[in-house]
């Protein structure tokens, strides 16, 4: 009997009405759906926290003119004097020294005890209280020979991109850098000795190959026992980091801050507002969409007047034959819905790849953004449909139509 | 429901005029089991007295009720339900739907009181010579065959009253007979009260009492 009813109402629905709405609504939908999507998953790039330096912790060294860099009279490390003088400043927490390896270090890489390339490099050390990290993975002793390592986020995708690429070789995700085998071979002083490294993980912010104070300590001890220890940079704790006299106390005395914190901030400003005005157009699209519908529906009932007229008057209940209208629009909302959750599926594995290519560190996410705000959308849309149309019915009942 | 009562009753459009009507601003009550007949020359208000009681219009001065209780209050579920349950009027305009055929028209009526079977319809079908048309579209009907069609579908509910407005305006002797009789068996096995309005010719019946509209 209800398809009699449909069959009735029914009369009158422009199909090229209904579409026009379904793809301008699928097309809203899909856009705003997306600008939520995309930005929740770029979002974690921008605004990731290091997870092993706090955002308070500066990292300050001397800027390097021309001249210094010959070996002249002005030396590129912090004096004991110095480094009290930072420490006395009113926004400084504590101070930390970065102490640097005197002695030769050669180190191999490989995955699965294949050995795929090795280099000439060096450690630095920080005082392991900076270093925010569990400190049982903190610690070396002699015994054990294993040294625990931070590398540069950099250098992963230095090795992704310049090598891994060129020589066809695995790329690598932060996950699975524990596999890496790494050879480390300590030689100075006369001796050599050959140490197993463990890189931990990555950290943004450092611009250098940490490993545990303890190990700088030992290691320097025993390699290069007479070497000079002045440090080139020192971390420093600082009660709050954008304090402008930090600013200014680094410019008069000619010194550099390490940080990327700022440009990160700027990109996600910048993301933050494309994204917003990428979601007004797709909202305005939507709207617009949800206008035709109303209109369509409008109309619609309104041709069909007669019809709903002679149905209420035979015992037919304004609820019943509100319904196929309802579950007509409610039925396309949610088609909509479905289908634009459908294309940003696909879309978003798409550009998900292209990411993670770029930033392999790059967290997985969710599709529940998108999923949370369709449902929302479609349930308010839909509400307004059911009861725009209820509306409509009731004004024949009372015939005000 | 056992009675339908009108108090002073009187079309809003008939205010201020001079009324000769023994239904208009009297006290008349229709009783559950009897038959009446209400004459009318056009443009008595006929129609609007049908509309206001099977509560489509409220365009009246005065009140009517039904067991007591004014239809003003009634609400939207009240009058779904009345009309499914208790009242049915065939409409002197028919209602029906053109874009149906003559059995879907009943069907779609049928099937929400699900109160007569097939069988039963295609005999009062067969009874008044359109069971040939039951296929056809509405649309394609003479009105005299609508008529028949209108009737068959105001009867496939339940009533306590049943009202019909000029129903056979457009049928001949035999058929208004055979329309009267099978109206008047269903109305006898419901125990229903029957009120018909006329321009007219009208319909041979032992009506309980006429009033002159």
């Amino acid at each position: 009997m209800m398809s009699l009813v449909w069959k009735l109402l029914r009369q009158h629905i422009s199909i090229a009405q209904l579409a026009g709405f379904f793809f301008a609504n699928l097309f809203g939908m899909f856009i705003v759906l997306l600008g939520l999507q995309f930005y929740n998953d770029v979002k974690p790039l921008f605004s990731q926290e290091d997870g092993f330096l706090k955002p308070e912790y500066l990292i300050v060294s001397k800027r390097i003119s021309g001249v210094s860099v010959l070996g002249s009279e002005e030396s590129c490390g912090f004096s004991d004097r110095e480094v009290a003088d930072i420490s006395s400043q009113p926004f400084c927490k504590s101070v930390g020294a970065f102490t640097a390896s005197q002695y030769r270090v050669v180190c191999s890489m490989g995955v699965n005890g294949v050995a795929q390339f090795g280099t000439d490099m060096f450690f630095e050390s920080v005082p392991d209280r900076f270093v925010d990290t569990e400190l049982s993975s903190w610690t070396f002793s002699p015994e054990d020979g294993t040294i625990p390592i931070i590398l540069p986020r950099t250098y992963l995708a230095i090795y992704n991109f310049g090598f891994a690429q060129s020589q066809s070789l695995p790329k690598m995700s932060e996950g699975i850098v524990g596999m890496i085998d790494m050879l480390v071979v300590l030689r100075g002083n006369g001796q050599e000795q050959r140490l197993k490294g463990k890189i931990i993980g990555f950290s943004s912010r450092l611009n250098t190959i940490l490993v545990p104070e303890s190990f700088i300590q030992w290691s320097n001890a025993k390699f290069a026992p007479e070497a000079d220890l002045t440090p080139n940079r020192l971390i420093v704790e600082v009660k709050n980091p954008t304090d402008d006299a930090i600013v200014q106390y680094i410019n008069e005395h000619n010194l550099e801050l390490e940080d990327d914190k700022l440009d990160a901030g700027k990109a996600t400003y910048f993301l933050r507002i494309v994204t917003v005005l990428v979601m007004c157009v797709g909202m305005l699209i939507s709207i617009l969409s949800f206008y035709i519908l109303m209109l369509s529906i409008y109309l619609l009932v309104q041709k069909n007047t007669e019809k709903l007229r002679n149905l209420l008057l035979i015992g037919y209940s304004p609820v019943r034959v509100s319904l196929p209208y309802q579950i007509l629009t409610v039925g396309m909302n949610g088609v909509v819905l479905l289908l634009s959750l459908l294309i940003l599926y696909v879309v978003r594995s798409y550009y998900m790849d292209r990411l993670w290519v770029m930033f392999p560190q790059m967290q997985d996410g969710s599709l529940w953004p998108a999923l949370c705000l369709g449902l929302c959308l479609f349930l308010i849309v839909s509400t307004i449909n059911i009861v725009a149309v209820r509306n409509r019915v009731m004004k024949i009942w009372n015939r005000k139509e | 429901m056992n009675k339908i009562e009108l108090q002073n009753t009187l079309p809003c459009v008939f205010e201020g005029r001079e009324v000769q009507s023994e239904i208009w601003l009297q006290d008349v009550t229709f009783q559950k089991g009897e038959t009446y007949l209400v004459e009318a020359n056009s443009g008595t208000g006929k129609s609007s007295l049908c509309s206001y009681i099977i509560g489509y219009r409220k365009d009246y001065l005065g009140n009517i009720y039904f067991d007591g209780k004014d239809i003003r209050q009634h609400s939207v579920s009240d009058w779904t339900n009345i009309r499914k349950q208790t009242l049915s009027l065939l409409f002197q305009e028919l209602r029906l739907f053109p874009e149906l055929t003559a059995m879907e028209n009943i069907d779609i009526k049928n099937g929400l009181t699900n109160h007569k079977s097939r069988k039963e319809i295609l005999a009062w079908f067969e009874r008044l010579g359109i069971a040939d048309k039951q296929d056809a579209k509405i649309g394609r009907m003479s009105f005299g065959q609508q008529q028949r069609v209108a009737m068959i579908r105001a009867l496939v509910q339940p009533f306590d009253f049943l009202m019909v407005d000029e129903p056979i305006s457009h049928l001949d002797d035999n058929n208004s007979r055979i329309m009267a009789e099978i109206m008047m068996e269903e109305a006898q096995r419901q125990g229903a009260g029957v009120i018909v309005t006329s321009i007219g010719k009208h319909m041979e019946l032992p009506y309980t009492k006429t009033f002159r509209l």
